[in-house]
């Protein structure tokens, strides 16, 4: 019975491996489509669906999925390689958002690599390291769409005035929310803020925000007690009313000091998770005016 | 609580204890350590550390299954897949067929496994790895009454029951001629090993939960001379490294979990280095 039951086992493992084998090939695309896009993260997934709206033949994919955030700790699927090995063209933020990424495409010279942050100002942190979350300004997000429309041109010719005439058309959706953000922030009278993760720098420069303390820069670490204390005190003394956190993260933290400080907690979105919808950038980026009007009254 | 807060500022008017998060962590580690020590004993006894590691694991599925249940609370899930676990290991290690420690790592593996699966099959495992560290600084009022809670039922459980599980430990044959239930005490052991970790895991955090468990009961074996004083050494063991863990990682500026842990590693190599020092006079 024991020698029987042994048998079906290893029979039942080598059946699987066949079958697993097997349905690689199942997997086909119906219609293929002429042009591909892989967009790293969120971000990059909405710019190029603004951009090849209304295209048929052209297929966006969004390699970190809607809700990864950031890529700091992204672990790489092999749906994910299968993707990218497929694709046309790579899109990707850059500054070193993807650097993970180096490595795998470095095995795949054949791809194509679209670097949105060509000519985007960069920030860098007191170390010296680049800060890659540049999108979450507006300016800064049009220059990358503009890359990304001029590099789609080139890639893929035969859908170049399509591009073009989408970017044209986000842009002046941008340019309006840019116009309006600061009718509306700039003059409200509180301009320092705490934040959480370090996301906002480039929103903080677009609208002259000064932000005062960036608590747990790396946001799956915790925040040690003396620098909860530390921020709990320039709090006090600054005066500052708004901490702000992000909808991707635990808050916990956040929590502790506006109740030892006084300070209230509010929700700043760096566009970063979402619906799968055209205009959630721009809608994300309402949102936040008018959590920053309550805020900073 | 506002008279708790008091009592501290009063007896502790330093600068760790200006703000409530800390009253809070001490609250939590005065509460939390002397449970460590208290079962630490038993687990260094009994051989069970993998065991507890184990459990510990597992709290990342019990996590996974409160996601796919879609409750923000996870200490109910974490608690029951926890239960099931520990008499699941129980049950495999009574059938004989391996040995215990193989078959502890294999349920410590799915543990492990199947929670960074369900986790990150949404690609937002970001968002749980404060789990794996953990952050006694975030505990609230509530959540140390629910310690003290679990604290007095550990101590009346030790106080009834402690000579069987301990004649149970040492030799279960003669424990069952005496009529004493010796698989039903080891369950209820396992299950109160189950709620210890799973109950203070967001504060400990699955990596380094085992350590403090673990360390101040092997350190207290170390220089312990009988059952007693073992049991005091060990508590003390633990609320000295907690404590003291605690101020130095306010002042240093280091994660809390990990400091209280060094500190018990240190306590352990000196009672080492005493107990051989002893032994050899």
């Amino acid at each position: 019975m024991k020698h029987f039951l042994r048998k079906s086992l290893a029979a039942m493992l080598a059946a699987m491996l066949i079958l697993t084998g097997f349905s690689g090939c199942v997997r086909q695309p119906q219609t293929k489509p002429s042009f591909r896009i892989v967009a790293s993260f969120y971000p990059m997934y909405i710019m190029a669906i603004n951009i090849t709206n209304g295209i048929k033949d052209v297929q966006v994919d969004n390699m970190a999925g809607q809700h990864t955030g950031c890529l700091h700790d992204y672990q790489l699927q092999s749906s994910d390689m299968q993707a990218i090995s497929q694709a046309d063209v790579f899109l990707i933020n850059g500054a070193g958002m993807e650097s993970f990424m180096e490595k795998v495409t470095r095995q795949l010279p054949k791809l194509r690599v679209l670097d949105s942050s060509n000519g985007v100002p960069r920030i860098q942190d007191e170390s010296g390291e680049v800060n890659p979350h540049m999108w979450v300004s507006i300016s800064s997000y049009m220059v990358q769409l503009q890359n990304v429309a001029a590099g789609l041109e080139k890639a893929d010719p035969l859908h170049a005035k399509q591009y073009r005439a989408n970017a044209d058309t986000y842009l002046q959706k941008l340019s309006d929310l840019r116009r309006r953000m600061h009718e509306a922030i700039d003059t409200l009278p509180n301009r320092n803020i705490i934040t959480f993760h370090e996301a906002f720098p480039y929103f903080a420069e677009e609208f002259h925000l000064n932000i005062v303390q960036t608590i747990q820069r790396e946001p799956d670490s915790q925040p040690s007690a003396k620098e909860l204390a530390e921020t709990i005190r320039i709090i006090r003394k600054s005066g500052v009313k708004a901490v702000f956190t992000e909808p991707q993260y635990q808050q916990s933290s956040a929590h502790i000091v506006a109740q030892e400080s006084g300070a209230t907690v509010y929700t700043l979105d760096p566009a970063v998770t979402g619906p799968d919808d055209v205009n959630a950038y721009l809608d994300a980026m309402e949102q936040n005016l008018k959590t920053l009007q309550k805020a900073l009254r | 609580m506002t008279q708790i807060y008091a009592l501290i500022d009063t007896l502790l008017p330093f600068d760790w204890t200006e703000f409530s998060y800390m009253k809070n962590a001490l609250l939590a580690i005065l509460l939390i350590t002397p449970l460590f020590g208290l079962v630490g004993t038993m687990v260094v006894n009994n051989k069970m550390s993998f065991f507890s590691d184990a459990l510990g694991h597992s709290a990342l599925t019990g996590i996974a299954i409160g996601v796919l249940l879609g409750t923000d609370n996870y200490l109910l899930s974490m608690m029951g897949f926890a239960l099931v676990f520990a008499l699941g290991i129980s049950a495999v290690i009574g059938s004989g067929v391996s040995s215990s420690d193989t078959i502890i790592s294999v349920f410590s593996s799915v543990g492990m496994a199947l929670g960074i699966v369900i986790l990150s099959a949404t690609g937002g495992f970001a968002k749980y790895s404060a789990y794996l560290i953990g952050d006694i600084l975030t505990v609230q009022p509530e959540e140390i009454l629910m310690l003290l809670v679990i604290l007095v039922a550990v101590v009346l459980v030790w106080i009834f029951l402690f000579n069987k599980f301990m004649l149970s430990s040492i030799n279960a044959d003669l424990a069952s001629s005496k009529n004493i239930p010796v698989n039903l005490l080891q369950n209820l052991f396992m299950i109160i090993i189950a709620v210890l970790v799973t109950a203070t895991i967001k504060w400990v955090g699955i990596l380094i939960i085992n350590s403090l468990l673990v360390l101040p009961a092997a350190a207290a074996r170390n220089l312990a001379r009988s059952m007693r004083s073992y049991h005091f050494w060990s508590i003390g063991i633990s609320m000295f490294s907690g404590i003291s863990g605690l101020i130095f990682s306010y002042y240093a500026g280091t994660a809390a979990g990990g400091t209280i842990v060094l500190v018990a590693a240190v306590i352990f190599f000196l009672s080492f280095f005493i107990s051989r020092h002893t032994e050899r006079a």
